[in-house]
């Protein structure tokens, strides 16, 4: 196990070395000059070619790449990611409370996501082809099929306008939290349900099972061996479902003005905010190696069979 | 041990699902509370208010307009006093002493005097190059504390817009000298501390920022006691937000956009809960057309002028604002001071429009779509505001209007601020913009041509550009003025004839208020509204 | 043929691909279908209600909305299929190599897959539009950059495993040129794999793209795209909420039937998956495929 767990850990230093050279390359993507994009944040009245070159000079832009990739993964280490071009402030200052926001969000979503689908899953593999099973499923296809923003806007019609129940935007309360919650989990808890639903029942179909029934154990005991079986799958894709949720809140946050990542990564684009842009990237990949990672180690701790794999 | 766990997972299970119960309780709680206490104004912004130093320009004008001022105003009646009771002026005009009030002080109990006068001033001047739009930062020479309350400005030449372009908005305006960042207010200042109205309470980035009434205020204290500005992104969200009272204020924004669409506006007022005001016509809508992006058929005038002439501005006026706003035919209406200058009018004509472009060289090649000219298309980008519906709108119909004389445009949507920065660096063929408004029309706008954080890409493209900008010298230090009206008509004149600012309408600044709040006016700039004079009945 | 047969004894699934290839060929040939120009404006219809010239009505410049409704296949559909297929390709012969001459071009393509991989879809199209602007090319270049690792990842594993297939040993003890090999044996065998795959891709890019088009990152006027069309009528929501219900039901009845489809195939390429396989290696390809699925929306 230890062993596992050392070799796991050595390969993501070398993934995220590469992950943060792309991320950093990818600022080179940008049509702008980093140093007429200075001097206009700077304000410069008049902007001239050996006034680009000296600014260039100053912003070591005329160094060798690793070099200037070195600077900034140290810089970038210390969560300094330069200032924003637009409002001038330090990039992290946007983009923590911003990811701290969009956590919030993410995790109130994940363990709803997680208890439904747990739920829903193990009832309706109990119950396979059953009229609940397939009303479940057939409910849990349509709603995965909606765009995020139609069903969005329909419960916000319908909740916050009609019904008056609940407010239409922004963080201000728990309540904030229901509606972008609801769309988030009604959007994915269709998926992690069905692989909790297809977990049980691979395990059910498991020779153990047979044999168990065979020899005449009780049927509730061989359910519970089944759904502890099932879940230990399970643990690892809802580990990779936090950082999948994470990323994807784009839409959700614009829609209910959430203060998140996604609204402030929108608005960068819109506003060509390169640096937030960059870092949201880095910020978001690492997360997502890590988790990755994390819960494959999780896995193989409860699940010797997949160690000897890896 | 499989069944504890089972047990435990099912509690888990159980404890989410009263957590949901409950938060699904307080929110009916919630909402029936807000109705009762709604005695303070909420307004939407799609923007941070930021920072809001008033020596730089990231920060909401409308929010620095309530917290800071200046030494004099300006009112339909002309400049009036402000933080200065008097002023007199001298013999050549080049020195100006200010009599201060004796009664302000700052948010945090400092004394407005003439030394903070001469430190916030001097601050300015030495962040210069920041403020080169506003001509009297390059033409102030010494500022100078007489006595406790008496400041003398020296100029280095006469120039008559002085004291308007002292009245503004920013930067000449006032924050405590306890803020000064190292004595500097260039690289931020350690607070918000100015004498006006409301002061700054709270500032939650990209969330809210709320402004409490300055009860020590020398005008008296303003009677709306709280304000707050809340962010929402413009459209639906906010007009939501105002059905259900959770913002119960909204009004044209600093880059003369709505947030929510006529239509809508209408329907609020329909409900009698909102009533709508609208400001005289303040400034006028317009295209901008980069004469000096040599790279792009806007650089030639038969391009600007098709443009010109394929605007159907009736009918935008008549559907897009439903009336509203009207048809704008050049960059100043005539009630605009030295504007009233008689210019050719260019009407919606798309048959006119084709024929220009057909005589500068652009032609259909056969099958062809486009027109082009030695290999190249007639095709250009055109900026608009993505937070503006109304802009969205007009670009697309301009679009559909273009295409069929053989033009094309691609629309690329971007936050105001990026279409800010693309205005004074020339990275652009045309895009949206506004006049600054009565306050700073003709003289600032028109300063402005030359300034490159402003209208200098616009301008120096066309042929009598350095006339131009020696024109623009001159008028401002003209102390005569039949000099000073001939020389705002050849200037009005030279940027028509080069149909560089592409007129659209007559923007106002719209409110929708609560139908019970009373002494809603307009200042003299679209920039600021004078919340102080607001009061609920 | 036979794969065929058996996805239509599926009614639903014999539904669902008669209405996707509906509108495929409905926005193929969207001239023929479209009663009017999309991108024609007349301000004097705008916001017009339904009439018998234009059965859905008129948006805010007064343009058919039936029309583009049509037109707003191609870029919500047919582009991103396109996108689909140049992913597939590209990630296929990438598989292809890897899987069949292993070594060291297998390992080095496996860890550029691994970093591609560690990029969450989403993060990794904003970062690309972020810096190369919004607008449908950059959404499709993001698409093909992001997807072709997940089909290198499988096919990969699906040529490894026939690559040891008797008949295909057998094939080249015969001396069948490696080409020979990959199209006679390999090629057919691992289709159903890309079948898969891409169909369970498919309905999650179509959200996203219309997602980031709602966001206004998308495709750019005047061209017509459900997003978009989603993204005007949203400034008019609750004034006239019947804008948003022919491009959203549009997009529901795409995806789902998109979705079904890709369940249909799964279970008609491996019927061991109909009566829950107990092969863990389907089942972990199940369960990835599911993950993909919702990576988007």
């Amino acid at each position: 196990m230890g062993l596992y767990v050392l070799k796991r850990v050595g390969a993501l230093a070398p993934l995220l070395v590469v992950i943060s050279f792309l991320t950093f390359i990818l600022n080179g993507l940008s049509p702008m000059d980093p140093a007429e994009v200075v001097l206009h944040a700077q304000g410069v009245p008049s902007i001239t070619e050996e006034l680009i070159a000296a600014t260039r000079a100053e912003l070591g832009m005329d160094r060798p790449l690793l070099a200037r990739y070195w600077d900034w993964l140290l810089a970038s280490i210390q969560l300094d990611f330069g200032d924003s071009y637009i409002t001038g402030k330090p990039v992290w200052s946007l983009l923590g409370p911003a990811l701290m926001n969009t956590l919030k969000l993410t995790i109130v979503s994940s363990l709803f996501i997680i208890a439904l689908s747990i739920v829903l899953g193990v009832l309706c593999a109990l119950r396979e082809g059953r009229w609940l099973d397939l009303s479940v499923r057939g409910v849990s296809f349509l709603l995965t099929s909606m765009p995020a923003y139609w069903l969005a806007a329909l419960m916000v019609w319908y909740f916050a306008v009609k019904l008056d129940l609940l407010p239409t935007s922004g963080m201000d309360s728990a309540n904030s939290y229901v509606l972008p919650v609801a769309v988030i989990v009604i959007g994915y808890a269709g998926i992690y349900f069905r692989v909790v639903r297809s977990s049980m029942l691979s395990n059910l179909n498991e020779d153990y099972v047979l044999y168990g029934r065979a020899c005449g154990i009780p049927e509730r005991r061989l359910t519970m061996h089944v759904l502890r079986n099932s879940l230990q799958v399970a643990v690892s894709v809802f580990g990779l479902a936090i950082p999948i949720i994470l990323g994807s809140t784009v839409v959700v946050e614009n829609i209910f003005a959430w203060p998140g990542l996604g609204t402030l990564t929108v608005t960068s684009i819109l506003g060509r905010d390169f640096p937030i842009i960059q870092a949201y990237v880095l910020v978001l990949a690492v997360a997502f190696v890590l988790f990755n990672t994390g819960s494959d180690v999780l896995n193989a701790a409860m699940n010797p069979r997949l160690r000897k794999e890896l | 041990m499989g069944r504890n766990k089972i047990v435990v997972l099912l509690a888990f299970v159980l404890a989410i699902a009263m957590l949901a119960g409950c938060s699904g309780n307080k929110g009916n709680g919630g909402s029936a509370g807000t109705e009762a206490e709604v005695r303070e104004l909420v307004y939407a912004t799609a923007k941070d208010i930021n920072d809001m130093n008033p020596h730089l320009y990231p920060g909401s004008m409308p929010a620095q307009g309530i917290i800071y001022e200046s030494l004099v105003e300006n009112t339909p009646e002309g400049i009036k006093p402000l933080l200065a009771e008097s002023w007199d002026i001298s013999e050549d005009g080049k020195s100006y002493t200010f009599h201060l009030r004796k009664d302000v002080k700052f948010h945090d109990g400092e004394p407005f005097n003439a030394e903070a006068v001469k430190q916030n001033i001097d601050a300015v001047q030495r962040n210069g190059s920041k403020h080169a739009w506003i001509k009297l930062s390059t033409k102030l020479a010494e500022v100078s504390a007489v006595d406790e309350f008496t400041v003398k400005l020296t100029l280095t030449e006469t120039y008559y817009p002085t004291l308007l372009e002292l009245s503004m908005t920013r930067p000449y305006v006032f924050i405590s000298p306890k803020d000064f960042l190292n004595g500097e207010t260039k690289d931020g200042v350690t607070g918000y501390h100015g004498t006006g109205p409301y002061r700054l309470e709270e500032h939650v980035t990209e969330q809210y920022a709320s402004f409490e009434a300055n009860e020590d205020y020398w005008g008296g204290a303003p009677a709306v006691k709280k304000l707050t500005a809340k962010v929402l992104p413009a459209g639906e969200t906010t007009l939501l937000a105002l059905q259900k009272g959770e913002v119960n204020f909204v009004f044209t924004d600093d880059r003369g956009t709505d947030s929510i669409d006529v239509d809508a506006m209408q329907r609020l007022a329909d409900t009698g809960d909102y009533r709508i005001v609208r400001s005289e016509p303040m400034n006028t809508k317009m295209i901008v057309a980069n004469s000096s992006q040599t790279a792009s058929p806007v650089s030639e005038k038969a391009v600007r002028e098709a443009i010109w002439q394929s605007i159907d501005r009736e009918t935008i006026s008549r559907t897009i604002f439903g009336g509203t706003e009207t048809p704008a035919d050049a960059l100043f209406s005539s009630n605009v001071n030295y504007a009233d200058v008689g210019l050719e009018k260019r009407e919606y004509d798309p048959e006119a429009a084709a024929k220009l472009l057909e005589e500068a060289g652009w032609t259909t090649a056969s099958g062809a779509e486009i027109r082009s000219k030695d290999g190249r298309q007639l095709t250009m980008k055109l900026y608009y505001d993505v937070n503006s519906s109304s802009q969205k709108t007009q670009a697309e119909l301009l679009q559909s209007e273009v295409l069929k004389i053989g033009m094309k445009l691609d629309l690329v949507g971007e936050e105001s601020s990026a279409i800010a920065g693309r205005r004074s660096s020339g990275d652009y063929d045309l895009l949206f913009n506004q006049t600054w408004g009565l306050a700073y029309d003709p003289q600032s706008t028109i300063t402005a041509f030359a300034s490159d954080n402003a209208y200098l890409h616009t301008t120096s493209g066309i042929p009598r550009a350095e006339e131009l900008y020696a024109k623009i010298e001159q008028v401002m230090v003209s102390t005569d003025e039949e000099t000073r009206k001939g020389l705002y008509k050849d200037i009005l004149t030279i940027v028509h004839e080069e149909a560089v600012f592409i007129p659209l309408t007559n923007g106002s600044v719209t409110i929708v208020a609560p139908s019970d709040l009373v002494g809603i006016s307009f200042k003299q700039t679209q920039f600021e509204l004078p919340f102080e004079r607001m009061s609920f009945q | 043929m036979k794969l065929l047969k058996r996805l239509l004894k599926d009614k639903l699934a014999a539904a669902s691909l008669a209405v996707v290839a509906a509108t495929l060929l409905i926005g193929l040939f969207a001239p023929l279908f479209a009663p009017h120009p999309p991108n024609e404006a007349n301000m004097e219809l705008r916001f017009a209600g339904a009439s018998w010239s234009y059965w859905l009505g008129n948006d805010h410049l007064g343009r058919c909305i039936l029309s583009r409704l049509i037109y707003g296949i191609r870029p919500s559909v047919l582009w991103v299929l396109a996108a689909l297929g140049a992913a597939a390709c590209f990630g296929a012969a990438l598989g292809f190599v890897a899987g069949y001459f292993r070594g060291r071009i297998d390992a080095i393509l496996m860890r550029v897959c691994d970093v591609m991989l560690s990029f969450p879809g989403y993060v990794m199209t904003l970062a690309i539009v972020g810096m190369l602007g919004a607008g449908l090319a950059n959404i499709l270049l993001a698409f093909v950059v992001m997807k072709w690792a997940w089909f290198a990842r499988v096919i990969r594993t699906a040529v490894m495993q026939y690559a040891d297939a008797d008949y295909v040993k057998f094939a080249k003890v015969l001396g069948m040129g490696h080409f020979g090999i990959m199209r006679r044996h390999i090629a057919p065998a691992a289709l159903s794999e890309i079948a898969v795959i891409a169909s369970s891709a498919f309905g999650s890019m179509i959200l996203q793209i219309s997602g980031l088009s709602f966001l206004g990152l998308g495709i750019e006027a005047p061209h017509a795209e459900w997003g978009m069309m989603m993204n005007e009528a949203r400034s008019v929501m609750f004034t006239r909420p019947e804008l948003m219900l022919a491009p959203g039901l549009a997009i529901i009845a795409v995806v789902s039937a998109v979705n079904f489809l890709s369940d249909a195939l799964q279970k008609a390429l491996d019927p061991k998956l109909a009566v829950s396989g107990k092969r863990t290696s389907v089942f972990a390809g199940g369960m990835m495929r599911g993950l993909r699925k919702k990576e988007a929306a």
